[in-house]
């Protein structure tokens, strides 16, 4: 079942995700109504890097 | 049976098993850097054994790592960072939640989380209410009061994210809740397995309301004590509320960390964020065959801010013949649930004696109610046990009939003879979470 999702596809949509979540705490200025958000967010991210880029090598590597 | 959609994250449930190992390995090694790396308490415990991040290679390096036991946690706790002490892996001001064991085993265990933590927590219960189930068309009724206790606290945000509509029933009284439950026609419910017989004691005497007939609960979630998965206590639960019963396991330390899905042939593993191994009782022994009971030690791959590495959990479980099971996910299963503690798990007699075998016996009696209380003490050189009970009150003349098949079934099920106790319907404690129906006096409990 595993190899009908796009998981490395995923995983690389993920990590853009928290880069650019990453990047926007970055240049915030410290606005805590971005800062705050962004950290849930990233939490969000966190939770799909468990489900989907952790195991994304191991399925891939063959 | 396989389909997608019966599966929360259908990726990690039907990977390999093969594949798990590799996972497991890898994410052992990351959560075994950070404790090492973040925690003066792991430092110190690890360096001790003289194991370093770059020695896990092996599963058999992970075996070498030392347990974590729970005195070992209050211990360093209530000393600064306070008042989680060195075993804090974040900044203080990255810790989001507290709650705290329950506390029937002692003094209760101080837990930090961080918002990922949170939702770490909340990521492991859907895994588990979307086995069960649950989906985004169900009203789900927690009949729960929330507070520093942990449990059902996950389920209520998991039940969020699967899409359910939840309902908060805290700070209702039990009759309240079943009125409400009935008035929004809520169709799943979370609660211990003692609650739910309360809750339907109560439904019935005071209000007259069948769970069944006039409820419109189809599925429960359960957990924090055996009684889910003891056959003669869940069927009591299934009939009294026409619904199916679901049962999970978990710790406030380590997370939920298995799961019954709707084929109910036992409890799920959850691999994808967990490591469970099952020890010897005695002898430490790695157990990997079914049907031999031992002592759960479980590793919780993704929790930061107070990690659970090697947790010696003292649940006794035990594993599962079935290698697979029919809904297609490739998770080992444990038998029977979590069967007890392992400090509840004592001699009498010189009998191995497990409280949760007395429960299969009096549920199973249909005469019998619910409750019961186990009391074994010492008198002179031998021990002694005392069984308290109730008849149903329209049972009243049969007790001579049920004092001796109560007895049979005792003796033939434990081994053991009981000084059996009838007490007035209704005069045993009543419980709304946890219950504490087992008191051995001989430890002064």
């Amino acid at each position: 079942m595993v190899e009908k999702y796009q998981v490395k596809l995923m995983a690389e949509k993920i990590e853009t995700l928290r880069r650019t979540a990453t990047e926007l705490k970055q240049i915030s200025g410290g606005i805590q109504a971005i800062d705050r958000n962004a950290d849930r967010i990233l939490a969000s991210v966190k939770m799909m890097e468990i489900n989907i880029s952790d195991v994304a090598d191991i399925i891939t590597e063959e | 049976m396989m389909n997608a959609e019966m599966y929360w994250n259908p990726v990690l449930e039907t990977l390999p098993p093969e594949r798990f190992q590799q996972l497991h390995l890898k994410k052992f090694q990351r959560i075994f850097q950070w404790a090492y790396e973040h925690s003066k308490f792991h430092h110190k415990l690890y360096s001790e054994a003289g194991i370093e991040p770059g020695d896990i290679k092996t599963f058999d390096d992970i075996r070498r790592v030392p347990k974590v036991e729970k005195a070992m946690m209050r211990s360093v706790q209530g000393k600064e960072p306070y008042p989680y002490g060195d075993m804090l892996c974040v900044p203080l001001e990255q810790v989001t939640e507290y709650h705290q064991t329950s506390g029937s085993t002692g003094q209760p265990v101080y837990q930090p989380d961080t918002w990922q933590d949170w939702e770490w927590l909340a990521e492991s219960w859907a895994y588990i209410l979307y086995a069960h189930g649950f989906r985004n068309y169900d009203r789900v009724f927690i009949p729960f009061g929330y507070n520093i206790f942990i449990a059902f606290w996950a389920g209520h945000y998991a039940a969020e994210k699967i899409g359910c509509e939840v309902v908060p029933g805290g700070v209702l009284d039990t009759e309240a809740r079943i009125l409400k439950m009935q008035e929004l026609r809520a169709t799943a419910l979370m609660a211990t397995p003692t609650y739910l017989l309360r809750m339907a004691e109560v439904a019935k005497t005071k209000l007259g309301i069948d769970p069944a007939r006039d409820l419109y609960i189809t599925k429960i979630a359960t957990g924090a004590e055996p009684g889910g998965s003891i056959p003669a206590t869940k069927k009591r639960i299934e009939e009294t509320w026409g619904a199916k019963l679901y049962e999970h396991s978990g710790a406030t330390e380590m997370g939920a960390w298995n799961y019954e899905c709707v084929a109910q042939c036992g409890l799920h593993v959850n691999e994808g964020l967990f490591l469970t191994e099952i020890e010897d009782i005695d002898t430490g022994e790695l157990i990997t065959e079914p049907n031999r009971i031992g002592k759960m030690v479980v590793t919780a791959f993704d929790r930061i801010a107070q990690p659970c590495v090697r947790f010696d959990s003292k649940d006794i479980i035990q594993w599962s013949p079935i290698e697979r099971c029919e809904c297609g996910r490739t998770s080992r299963l444990i038998k029977g649930g979590v069967i007890g503690r392992a400090d509840d798990i004592t001699k009498v007699k010189g009998v191995l004696f497990a409280p949760s075998s007395v429960e299969e016996v009096v549920r199973g009696i249909p005469e019998l109610g619910n409750e019961y209380e186990i009391i074994v003490a010492r008198k002179g050189e031998v021990d002694d046990i005392t069984l308290r009970i109730e008849l149903l009150p329209e049972h009243k003349e049969r007790i001579n009939a049920v004092q001796e098949e109560l007895a049979r079934q005792l003796r033939v099920k434990t081994n053991l003879r009981y000084d059996l106790e009838f007490c007035e319907y209704g005069t045993l404690p009543r419980y709304e979470v946890k219950s504490k129906r087992f008191k051995d006096l001989r430890k002064g409990g």
